[in-house]
């Protein structure tokens, strides 16, 4: 089932004089329980590529379709609720909220949705247990380690169950270890739960575990290859 | 949720919230404070008004003011009686006789109202009994020897000054109470130059003094050294003169029997109070008439809703409550609340700036979270509303601090007073107490608490419209 289709999509930025073409004529699309990656070098188009599909950023050419919603037929407002109901965002610099606990964290979204109180502290739980943090409830993200508070931006994001995760390169900040139970979780999560993950990375361990990889430049796929890698 | 993460982004930067709320909670305590104590200059007047001059209502022979003539009697007293019995709210009732005539001394006259009271009902009805100064006698009794005053006379201060019966004078008596006092000999010996020399105003007694003594001894002395000249002969003699019914000039000589004082120099300088029977007898006018029938009501409340009773049982008569009898005085009592509130929105308003200033600064510094929570589907109204409920927090919380502190302070100062001495002399001019008792009804901080959400919401504005341009996907590229 296609989570995302891209539709020979364009994005061009006017810089004073310059004309920049971030992204040029991509078609693309992704299915439910995807564990793909978007690879290619710095200024490669590969995050704006990540903004278009979330909803972020509006294409200049093309469409994008993501579960059924054509995105540049919804207004401002409406994107920002497309993206509450259906993009969990992970960020390279985990971007919690600083004064809140974990625990309020991932409960976040749900808050905004207005989930039942019982029924979004079951999901919190139930993600704290996944993510390994089932201890660290109450704690702020600065009593937390880089790689445990991109574990929380982890279960925030998948907290109300949206149909794909966007990772702009989500390992960046982390060492070898924290990115190794990082990816660890999202492949459980992927496997258990078929959630689809996209991420945008230049880090090789994540492209060791993806399924697909697709390599961008100068805003053009130059390859997108499924891999043999069993989870 | 939204309140909460609002309430903790508050303290968030402790040592710049706490900054913006002590100047807001200095700012709200300075206008609580400042407004408790101009309300409680007027509240004072308009007690000291009431209380030892006006009463709260005053029914008149219908020209007896326009005309000022002593014909224009009241007779039919027994009627304006029953109307003001039968008038809820009215506690007491009293009839004056009054006569604009002159006073005269050996040494000065100046033209006066002469009030003809009941002595004893007036006791019970206005305080002026109690304003009487030690030592000058007693409120139409004996002299302090005990003897009785005949056709005794009470006058204020201020008068008793302007006909030179109070007189200032340094004697070898006073100096010799001085020093007994503690002021030193180089003092009383600086004040021999004016030894024996009569002062008849505060004034030029106390230029005399200050050219005389260092500015330190004139903080240090001056009042004990006023208070020692200050100098009365008992029993000191009045000439009254005025028209009678007749409109022919009368008069005759009364003796002070006491010296009141009050904050108001016009009732000190231009009333004094006789027996009313005196001046029946020196104008002829008949037995239980008066120019004037004065009822006093339990609550200063219900002086609108009497007065139009009154006046509409008795219409063939003059009916003036205190407001219309001062109405510059009733006019600023009314006007407070809204005094009040222009007040207090200016010092807000200056706050203001502040507020937005340091909501400015947490926004710039959250640029990326912003915009992260844009991404994650915080929608617009929620982003101004988190933003608004902090600007709002900071005031509530400073306000609330200024408001505590203004409460006890004005608790505490309502029972020492404040003392503005120093300005007594201007204050009492035009009747206003330079001793300040400040006080503040409720709803004075019911309406500074709205105030201050305004302020919140009013400072908010430009930051979260600020916050409301970021584009979630440079606000989170900007810092990243």
């Amino acid at each position: 089932m296609k989570v995302v289709e891209i539709n020979d999509v364009y994005k061009t930025y006017h810089d004073t004089e310059v004309e920049v073409k971030a992204i040029n004529g991509i078609t693309l699309s992704f299915e439910k329980g995807d564990f793909a990656v978007v690879v290619g070098p710095s200024g490669s188009g590969k995050t704006t590529l990540l903004n278009l599909i979330g909803g972020l950023d509006q294409p200049t050419g093309g469409e994008i379709i993501v579960a059924g919603h054509r995105l540049s037929e919804l207004r401002p407002s409406e994107l920002i609720d497309f993206r509450m109901e259906h993009v969990g965002f992970v960020f390279q610099s985990y971007n919690l909220i600083p004064v809140l606990t974990a625990e309020e964290n991932i409960g976040f979204i749900m808050n905004l949705q207005k989930w039942p109180k019982e029924k979004r502290k079951a999901r919190t739980d139930e993600l704290l247990k996944s993510v390994g943090l089932a201890d660290r409830h109450r704690s702020r993200p600065s009593q937390l380690s880089g790689g445990q508070q991109q574990r929380v931006a982890v279960a925030r994001a998948l907290a109300p169950r949206p149909e794909f995760i966007l990772a702009d390169e989500p390992t960046a900040n982390l060492d070898s270890k924290s990115a190794d139970t990082l990816l660890d979780i999202m492949e459980k999560l992927n496997r258990e739960e078929e959630m689809t993950f996209i991420f945008s990375t230049h880090d090789i361990r994540v492209m060791k575990r993806a399924r697909r990889v697709i390599t961008i430049e100068d805003g053009r796929i130059v390859s997108d290859e499924r891999t043999n890698v069993v989870s | 949720m939204i309140t909460e993460i609002a309430w903790k982004n508050v303290w968030r930067n402790k040592t710049r919230s706490l900054t913006v709320i002590a100047s807001v909670a200095v700012g709200v305590f300075a206008g609580v404070f400042a407004m408790a104590a101009i309300n409680s200059s007027v509240v004072q007047r308009i007690d000291a008004a009431v209380n030892e001059e006006l009463s709260h209502i005053q029914v008149n022979n219908k020209d007896f003011r326009s005309s000022g003539d002593i014909r224009n009697i009241i007779r039919d007293y027994d009627k304006i009686l029953s109307v003001l019995n039968n008038t809820p709210g009215v506690t007491d009732i009293t009839g004056r006789v009054i006569l604009r005539g002159v006073a005269s001394t050996a040494a000065k006259s100046t033209g006066v109202e002469i009030t003809g009271i009941d002595v004893e009902k007036e006791k019970e009805m206005f305080t002026l009994s109690g304003k009487l100064i030690p030592g000058t006698g007693s409120y139409f009794g004996p002299d302090t020897k005990g003897n009785t005053v005949f056709k005794p006379v009470f006058i204020g201060e201020k008068l008793a000054k302007d006909l030179n019966i109070i007189r200032y004078i340094i004697t070898a008596d006073v100096l010799k109470k001085l020093e007994e006092k503690g002021v030193s000999s180089g003092v009383t010996a600086k004040l021999l130059s004016i030894k024996d020399q009569r002062y008849t105003s505060d004034k030029k007694f106390k230029r005399a003094v200050e050219g005389l003594l260092t500015p330190k001894e004139i903080k240090k002395y001056a009042l004990s050294i006023r208070e020692a000249a200050w100098s009365y002969r008992e029993g000191s003699r009045i000439i009254l003169s005025f028209l009678d019914m007749n409109n022919v000039q009368t008069g005759a000589a009364f003796r002070v029997c006491g010296i009141f004082r009050t904050n108001n120099d016009i009732l000190e300088g231009t009333s004094l109070f006789v027996p009313i029977d005196e001046l029946r007898k020196l104008t002829g006018m008949p037995a239980g008439t008066y120019h004037r029938v004065i009822a006093r009501l339990a609550d200063n409340d219900m002086t609108d809703d009497a007065t139009r009773a009154i006046r509409n049982n008795l219409p063939d008569y003059e009916v003036l409550n205190w407001k219309e009898i001062v109405p510059d005085l009733a006019m600023i009592a009314d006007m407070m609340q809204q005094i009040y509130g222009v007040f207090m929105a200016i010092i807000l308003a200056a706050l203001a700036f502040g507020i937005a200033n340091t909501m400015l600064m947490a926004i710039l510094e959250r640029t990326r979270e912003i915009g992260m929570l844009a991404a994650i589907g915080m929608n617009r109204r929620k982003i101004f509303s988190m933003i608004m409920l902090e600007s709002i927090f900071l005031s509530m919380v400073g306000g609330i601090a200024g408001m505590v502190i203004g409460k006890v302070v004005i608790a505490i100062t309502a029972k020492t007073g404040i003392n503005l001495v120093k300005y007594s002399e201007g204050m009492e001019a035009i009747g206003y107490s330079a001793h300040l008792f400040p006080t503040i009804e409720t709803r004075f901080f019911i309406t500074t608490a709205v105030l201050i959400i305004i302020t919140g919401i009013l400072a908010s504005i430009y930051p979260a419209r600020k916050a409301l341009k970021l584009n979630p996907v440079e606000a989170l590229r900007g810092e990243k």
